[in-house]
C-alpha cells in the first residue's frame, strides 16, 4: 500500500544570506558560501542530489535570504541535471532557522505533502534521507532529527541532547551547554509532519523570555526583549528544546560522517569525506591516471573536464581540480581544492590549500599548510586572482584577493 | 719563497660541512679550500708552504698534502701549537721553517680569505716601499664587522693614497674611521719574526701596530673580489664572486650554455643534469652530482655525489657530498646538508627547510 500520489515529500534546504557564512571569507567575497564547490560541485548539490534518493519528492525548495539572481542559474542547471523541481525562495528579511520554514507554508503545502525534511546546506554527511523518513514514520510524532555521537570534548560546540535508548525519544536539548550533557548532536538535518507548522505558530504566539543560566554578553543584556520580532523563530531554542520529552520528537542516529563547513579549511576536509564518498556511489566521477596519457592520480581526485593536467604532474589525494583550471608539468597536488582558471605552472607544490579562481602559482612555488582544519591558518587560502610568483613560498597563510606575492610569507594574514 | 697559511681550528661554523671534512679540505668552486690558497702561492713562486694547525690533523688530510706535494712540486708541512698561540704567536712557532740565508720575505695567509690573489703585484709593492711588512686591505661596506686599517693621511695625490702606509688598525669601530679592512694577506720580511715572541700574540693589536708606528707598515688594496667564507652565508656570497670573477678571467671554467642554465653555472663534467631544469645562476656543481628532470637550483652549492630528484627546488643553501634531496622537496635559507643528508620526497608533505644545520643523524 502506501499511495505514492499521496505520500509526496518536500525538502527545504536552509541556505542563509550574506550576513551568514561570514566566516567563510575570503571564499565568500566571490560567491554565496552554498555554491562554493566541494568535491566538485556546488556545497548545495550534495544535500540536492541526497533529497533525490526520497521516494515520492516533489520539490525541493532553497530558502535564504541571498539575492534572487545568484541562486537562479544554478537552480535551473540543478533541475534539470537531477530532474528534481528545485526552486529558491528569498526571505525578505531573515526569520530564524524554523521561522524560515513558517514563512513560506502555504508554498510548500501546495504539493499537500506528507512530510517535509528540513536540512541545514552547509552541514557534510551521507545524508540518510530514506531511512530517516522509514524510522520517523514507525515512530509517529512531528519531526525526527539526525544525531551523531562526537567526542565529549567538542559536543558543547553544538546542540547537545540526550534520546531514549529505546524508543529513539528526545528527552532533552540544549543549545551549546557550558557543561556537559551528552555526547550526541543534533546534526542540523530533520523531518517533520505538517504538524510543525502549528507548533512554530505557537511558539511565536507565546514567546516566553526565561532567563538562562548562561553568562550573556553586555552587547545580549541590553538588547531589548522587543528586538526579537514574533516572526522570529530558530528551531533549536523555540521548538527543539521545549518539545523534547513530550513524545513529539524522536531521533534517529548515523553512524556515517558528519562535519558542518564553516570556514574554508573545513571545505577541504569535505571535500575529502564526500570524494571518499564518491568512490563508493560513483566512482566514474573521480579522477583516475598513470602518467602516460594522463597524469598520475592518487586517492580520490576530482578533475572537470575541462580543466588541462600534464601528463608528468602528480595529483591527490584529496585534490578537487575545477573548471578550465590548468596544470603544468611536474605539478605536485595533495590535499587541496584548485577553483575555475587557476594556471599552476611547472613543478610548483599545493598542498593543504584552496587556490581562489584565476589565481595563478608560478614555477616551483609552494603553496602549503600543515592541514588542521579547522585552525585559523591551518590550510592556507588564496582568494581571487592571487598571484604567487615563481619559487615563492606561502605558508599558512590568508590571502585576500588580486594579491601578487613575490616574497615568501608565513603564517600571515595578507590584506 | 716560503708561506705559512693560519689554518686554526675546528672550523665550527661550516658544520656540518665540517663534521665529515678539515675545514681546509671543504670544497669551493669544486676544489678545496686551501687547494685555491697554495696554487695561488705557487704561481707566485712559493716553493715551500707550512700550514699552521692547533690540533692533530686527521688522515684525510695529511693525504691531500701528499699528493699535493707531488702534484704541485712544492713543499708543505704541518707546524702544530700545542697551547694558544693567537694570530701572531704560530708564526714564532715556525720560525725555523720560515726563514733561511737567502732572507726573503714570506707570506702570511688566513685559511678562510678567498679572493684574486694578486701576490706578485703585492711582492712589487712590498718591494718597492721598501716595507717589512706589508698587508693587503680590501674596501668594504660595512667596515664596523671588521678590523679597519686605518691609513695615513697625508698621500699627496690619489695614486699614492693607494699605496699610503699605515697609521693604525682600530677593532669593530664604532663611528666610520675608514673602509679598508685587514684582508688577511701579509707579506712580511724575515726582521717580524724577531718581534713575535712565542706565546699567545695578536698580529693586529700588537705586532702590525708597533711596525705601523715605526713608519715602516704598508696597505696596499686589493683588486677584485674578496670574502671570508669561513660560514655559510658568506661562503655562498664568496661563491657568486667567484663565480663573477671566473666568467671575466676564466670563462671556460664555467658551464655557459645549454638548455636551463642561467648566470654564472659552474659543474663538474662527470655532472648529469636532467631536463627542464633552471640551473643558475651561482650554482657549483660537483662531481658525479645528478641533478633530475624539472630541477631548480639558485645560488647554491650541490657537493660531490649528491643527488637532487625531480621537481625539487634549492636555493641560497649548501648540499653536502653524497646527500638526497628528494622530489618535490625545498631546500632554502642558507640551509647546510651535510654529508650523506637525506631530505624526503616532499609526499611526506616537507615543510620548507627552515635555516637550521641539519645533519645525518
Amino acid at each position: 500500500m502506501g499511495s505514492s500520489t499521496e505520500e509526496k515529500v518536500v525538502a527545504v534546504i536552509l541556505v542563509g544570506g550574506p550576513t551568514k557564512g561570514t566566516r567563510f571569507r575570503p571564499l565568500s567575497l566571490n560567491i554565496p558560501k552554498p555554491l562554493f564547490p566541494i568535491a566538485g560541485q556546488p556545497m548545495v548539490h550534495h544535500p540536492i542530489s541526497a533529497c533525490k534518493r526520497i521516494p515520492n519528492l516533489a520539490q525541493v525548495y532553497l530558502v535564504g535570504f541571498y539575492e534572487e539572481r545568484e541562486f537562479a542559474l544554478y537552480v535551473s542547471a540543478i533541475s534539470n541535471e537531477l530532474k528534481v523541481p528545485v526552486r529558491y525562495l528569498k526571505e525578505d528579511k531573515p526569520h530564524g532557522s524554523a521561522g524560515g520554514l513558517y514563512h513560506f507554508r502555504n508554498l510548500i503545502m501546495e504539493d499537500n505533502p506528507s512530510h517535509i525534511f528540513l536540512l541545514n546546506c552547509d552541514v557534510c554527511c551521507s545524508f540518510p534521507l530514506p531511512e530517516m523518513l522509514e524510522s520517523h514514520r514507525k515512530h509517529g510524532g512531528i519531526g525526527t532529527l539526525l544525531v551523531i555521537k562526537v567526542s565529549p570534548e567538542s559536543a558543547n560546540q553544538f546542540g547537545e541532547l540526550v534520546a531514549d535508548p529505546v524508543t529513539n525519544e528526545l528527552l532533552h536539548y540544549t543549545e551549546k551547554p557550558e557543561t556537559f550533557v551528552s555526547d550526541r548532536i543534533n546534526c542540523g538535518v530533520y523531518v517533520f509532519t505538517p504538524e510543525i507548522f502549528t507548533a512554530i505558530r505557537d511558539v511565536s504566539t507565546q514567546r516566553n523570555d526565561t532567563v538562562t543560566l548562561r553568562r550573556v554578553s553586555s552587547y545580549e543584556a541590553l538588547q531589548p526583549a522587543t528586538r526579537i520580532p514574533a516572526d522570529f523563530v530558530r528551531l533549536d531554542q523555540d521548538i527543539l528544546s521545549p518539545l523534547a520529552g513530550k513524545k513529539q520528537l524522536y531521533t534517529y542516529e548515523t553512524m556515517d560522517f558528519w562535519e558542518q563547513i564553516k570556514s574554508p579549511g573545513m571545505s577541504l576536509r569535505c571535500s575529502e569525506l564526500y570524494l571518499s564518498q564518491f568512490r563508493l556511489t560513483s566512482p566514474q566521477v573521480l579522477a583516475s591516471g598513470d602518467g602516460t596519457k594522463s597524469a598520475i592520480v592518487i586517492g580520490d581526485v576530482y578533475i572537470h573536464p575541462s580543466a588541462k593536467v600534464h601528463p608528468t604532474a602528480k595529483i591527490g589525494p584529496n585534490v578537487s581540480i575545477s573548471a578550465n583550471a590548468r596544470v603544468g608539468p611536474g605539478v605536485r597536488l595533495i590535499s587541496c581544492i584548485i577553483l575555475d582558471d587557476v594556471e599552476i605552472m611547472e613543478n610548483a607544490v599545493v598542498t593543504n590549500a584552496i587556490v581562489g579562481w584565476k589565481s595563478s602559482i608560478g614555477r616551483w612555488s609552494r603553496v602549503q599548510a600543515e592541514g588542521v582544519y579547522n585552525a585559523k591558518l591551518g590550510v592556507t587560502i588564496l582568494g581571487e586572482s592571487v598571484a604567487v610568483e615563481d619559487e615563492v613560498v606561502v605558508t599558512s597563510s590568508i590571502v585576500l584577493p588580486n594579491k601578487t606575492l613575490n616574497v615568501s610569507v608565513q603564517d600571515e594574514i595578507i590584506l | 719563497m716560503k708561506a705559512l697559511i693560519l689554518v686554526g681550528g675546528l672550523g665550527t661554523r661550516l658544520r656540518p660541512l665540517t663534521f665529515s671534512m678539515p675545514k681546509p679540505l671543504v670544497d669551493f668552486g669544486n676544489k678545496p679550500m686551501i687547494l685555491h690558497q697554495i696554487e695561488a702561492l705557487k704561481a707566485a713562486g712559493v716553493t715551500e708552504v707550512v700550514l699552521a694547525i692547533n690540533h692533530q690533523q686527521p688522515e684525510v688530510m695529511l693525504n691531500f698534502v701528499k699528493e699535493y706535494e707531488k702534484k704541485l712540486e712544492m713543499k708543505i708541512t704541518f707546524s702544530q701549537e700545542t697551547e694558544p698561540l693567537g694570530t701572531a704567536g704560530p708564526l714564532a712557532l715556525a720560525r725555523d721553517k720560515l726563514i733561511d740565508e737567502s732572507g726573503k720575505p714570506f707570506f702570511v695567509l688566513n685559511s678562510d680569505v678567498i679572493c684574486e690573489y694578486p701576490l706578485l703585484e703585492m711582492i712589487k709593492f712590498h718591494k718597492n716601499h721598501g716595507a717589512e711588512a706589508t698587508i693587503m686591505v680590501t674596501k668594504v661596506n660595512d667596515p664596523s664587522k671588521y678590523g679597519v686599517v686605518v691609513m695615513e693621511e697625508e698621500a699627496a695625490t690619489e695614486e699614492e693614497e693607494e699605496e699610503a702606509r699605515v697609521k693604525s688598525f682600530v677593532e669593530k669601530p664604532k663611528h666610520f674611521v675608514g673602509d679598508k679592512i685587514n684582508a688577511g694577506i701579509y707579506l712580511l720580511n724575515p726582521s717580524v719574526l724577531d718581534r713575535i715572541q712565542l706565546r699567545r700574540t695578536s698580529i693586529e693589536k700588537e705586532i702590525f701596530p708597533k711596525i705601523a708606528s715605526e713608519k715602516k707598515l704598508y696597505a696596499m688594496v686589493l683588486p677584485g673580489f674578496w670574502m671570508d667564507i669561513g660560514q655559510p652565508k658568506d661562503y655562498l656570497t664568496g661563491q657568486r664572486m667567484y663565480l663573477d670573477y671566473l666568467r671575466k678571467n676564466a670563462p671556460g671554467e664555467l658551464l655557459v650554455s645549454g638548455d636551463g642554465i642561467i648566470g654564472n653555472v659552474m659543474a663538474d663534467e662527470t655532472a648529469v643534469i636532467g631536463d627542464r631544469c633552471l640551473i643558475g645562476p651561482d650554482v657549483v656543481i660537483g662531481a658525479g652530482c645528478v641533478i633530475e628532470s624539472g630541477v631548480r637550483l639558485f645560488g647554491c652549492t650541490v657537493m660531490r655525489g649528491a643527488r637532487i630528484k625531480e621537481h625539487a627546488c634549492v636555493s641560497d643553501s649548501i648540499v653536502g657530498w653524497d646527500s638526497t634531496v628528494g622530489s618535490w622537496a625545498r631546500v632554502a635559507d642558507i640551509t647546510v646538508l651535510g654529508k650523506d643528508v637525506h631530505v624526503a620526497d616532499a609526499e611526506v608533505i616537507q615543510m620548507s627547510v627552515k635555516p637550521e644545520i641539519v645533519q645525518k643523524v
